[in-house]
């Protein structure tokens, strides 16, 4: 199944072991740290899609704040105004998303640098425009509250305005998801991505249709924003214009330089790192951005891998000298 | 109407000859050391907040005008050596490096300066009648000021030796460092100008608008919009294109929502994004 059999097993073996300590966490700690852990793995899942098209793809996009919007708003509005399940809305929170995706990343994987930032950049602020304009449906930066049913699957349910059942069902749709783009980018279609971000000429003198692989990687991305600001919206309950700004996607932009970008394990390990300090750092400190920002440069300048860039760094050197 | 259309376009003017100062330092820096520095608006910002604290101690306007870029000039000496010069090859961990930045200055002024927008008073308190309205004379000393300065960063890239050679590495830097321009001073000059000139304008714009840690997070994008309409490197496109925007927003907010100009004028730039990436004005 998996390309790199003898990584894999440690691989599993972590995954499990984190999996089964966030499993009985929730018995220990209280309902506060629980919604922050929710938090926390929505986050995850949001840097991670970001690492597919960033680390993977090479694709600097700061507009995935669009997607994410997008999902929450799918999310909220259908459960709101029309009364859809919860299976059914979470299920379009990634297929809307991934629509636009195509329309937006139509024309922006035409460019290239640059100007594929600023134009994605470009697209989020008009989403956010026509999202803080447009009141009577998305209730402007006041937002819109709702609450969900319990999510059913066959016999079994999961009630979603249980923190703890809530807890439990964002984080079993994040492992799925963690798992579903790992084994993408081992998979020759990550291969792909992976041969545009070393070498987009060289990948489209082999005969890859380069453009349409980034509007693969572009829309997968996108669905997966998507599905992030589902899960977020039905965490918190709510939905608000500001989700669509474009800064938000630099959560995702810093997560995943902290953590180390193209490695999936770096974003998420990046996303605990920072919500934890920031976390920690509102007690003394109002402006907690104040040492995201500088944490974010340093890491740039000092090691722009990451952390994880630094610890395999490290494990390579002890082999070298052994 | 008419007066309303007039005051329309004074103020889209205006606010065009400010803008155009704000994409002007963006494109410069563009320009020679192609690198998108998304703390343009933060250095903006700074340079109002800068003079709000200047203006409380020496009370005069004309003393901020002067001192407040300087000190961000300073800082944008600091910017480049310290931290932009380390990765000035590698533009997308620049942007990433200079949103970091934006993030820090941004929160820093909130600890310091509070989040609550505060005023400056214009020094020129007069105004002249304009049809059946009033218009304040300071908006025209601003315009008058902007268009000076941008006369004398025309001589100054046209006339003298550090113009020539910015001009000299914008072309070819391989050439330029054979032929013995310290390039490596040019760049470090550019970004502190460009700085200067953000700053500057912060200044300038304070009367107009409120001065806060946030300002400068809409005035970037619309600069960016400026610098891609009227092309990248292209000095007098950025400034055609600011004048252009600035008078299609000012005007067509009379008739739409401002939002929905807005939003228009960012379809309009996506179009020419994907039309002519060398913009409007370029060859």
């Amino acid at each position: 199944m998996f390309i790199q059999k003898g990584k894999s097993f440690g691989f599993i073996l972590i995954f499990v072991l984190i999996l089964l300590l966030l499993t009985v966490l929730p018995f220990f700690v209280d309902l506060f740290y629980q919604t922050f852990l929710t938090e926390l793995f929505v986050w995850i899942l949001f840097a991670i899609s970001f690492d597919l098209i960033f680390g993977y793809t090479g694709l600097l996009s700061f507009g995935q704040a669009l997607f994410f919007g997008l999902g929450s708003y799918t999310v909220t509005i259908l459960m709101r105004q029309f009364g859809f399940n919860t299976e059914l809305s979470l299920l379009l929170s990634i297929v809307i998303p991934i629509l636009f995706a195509w329309f937006v990343g139509y024309f922006s994987v035409k460019l290239t640098g640059i100007h594929f930032v600023i134009i994605t950049i470009i697209f989020a602020i008009i989403g956010n425009i026509i999202g803080d304009t447009w009141t009577s449906f998305t209730g402007g930066s006041d937002g819109l509250t709702f609450s969900p049913p319990p999510f059913r699957l066959g016999l079994f349910q999961i009630d979603l305005m249980d923190i703890k059942g809530n807890y439990y069902f964002v984080l079993t749709v994040v492992a799925i998801s963690y798992l579903f783009l790992r084994r993408m980018v081992q998979s020759p279609l990550g291969k792909v991505f992976i041969s545009i971000r070393e070498n987009e000429d060289r990948a489209r003198l082999i005969g890859y249709n380069v453009q349409r692989y980034k509007l693969i990687a572009f829309m997968i991305a996108g669905g997966l924003s998507g599905l992030a600001g589902g899960l977020y919206s039905l965490t918190l309950k709510y939905a608000s214009a500001g989700y669509l700004h474009w800064s938000v996607s630099g959560h995702a932009v810093v997560y995943t330089i902290v953590g180390g970008m193209g490695t999936l394990m770096g974003p998420a390990l990046g996303a605990g790192i920072v919500m934890s300090l920031e976390h920690y750092l509102i007690n003394y400190l109002q402006a907690t951005d104040l040492v995201v920002g500088i944490v974010l440069v340093f890491m740039v300048l000092v090691a722009p891998k990451g952390l994880v860039g630094l610890i395999q760094s490290k494990f390579k050197r002890r082999k070298a000298s052994v | 109407m008419i007066s309303n259309l007039a005051i329309a376009i004074l103020n889209g003017i205006v606010w065009g000859l400010i803008m155009a100062l704000i994409a002007l330092g963006l494109n410069m820096i563009f320009g020679l050391l192609h690198i998108i520095n998304m703390a343009h608006g933060a250095l903006y910002m700074l340079g109002a907040v800068v003079a709000w604290y200047l203006i409380e101690i020496t009370g005069s306007f004309w003393i901020a005008l002067v001192v407040a870029p300087l000190c961000v000039g300073l800082i944008g000496l600091i910017i480049e050596r310290g931290l932009i010069r380390t990765i000035e090859d590698k533009p997308i961990i620049t942007i990433i490096c200079t949103f970091g930045l934006m993030l820090a200055v941004q929160q820093l002024v909130l600890m310091i300066f509070g989040g609550s927008p505060r005023r400056i008073s214009p020094p020129v308190a007069y105004r002249f009648p304009l049809f059946e309205l009033q218009y304040p004379a300071m908006r025209i000393m601003i315009a008058l000021i902007s268009i000076g300065l941008m006369i004398g960063l025309w001589i100054f890239l046209r006339k003298t030796k550090y113009g020539l050679w910015m001009r000299a590495v914008v072309q070819d830097r391989e050439m330029a460092v054979g032929l013995g321009i310290p390039v490596n001073k040019v760049y470090m000059w550019t970004f502190v100008l460009g700085s200067a000139l953000a700053a500057f304008s912060g200044v300038l714009a304070a009367p107009i608008v409120s001065v806060e840690f946030m300002m400068g997070r809409e005035v970037l994008i619309m600069a960016f919009i400026i610098v891609i309409v009227g092309g990248m490197g292209n000095l007098e496109g950025s400034v055609l294109a600011a004048i252009m925007i600035s008078l299609i927003q000012g005007i067509g907010s009379l008739f739409v929502p401002p939002s929905i100009a807005t939003v228009f004028a960012l379809a309009f730039m996506i179009i020419v994004l994907l039309i002519r990436p060398q913009g409007l004005f370029g060859e």
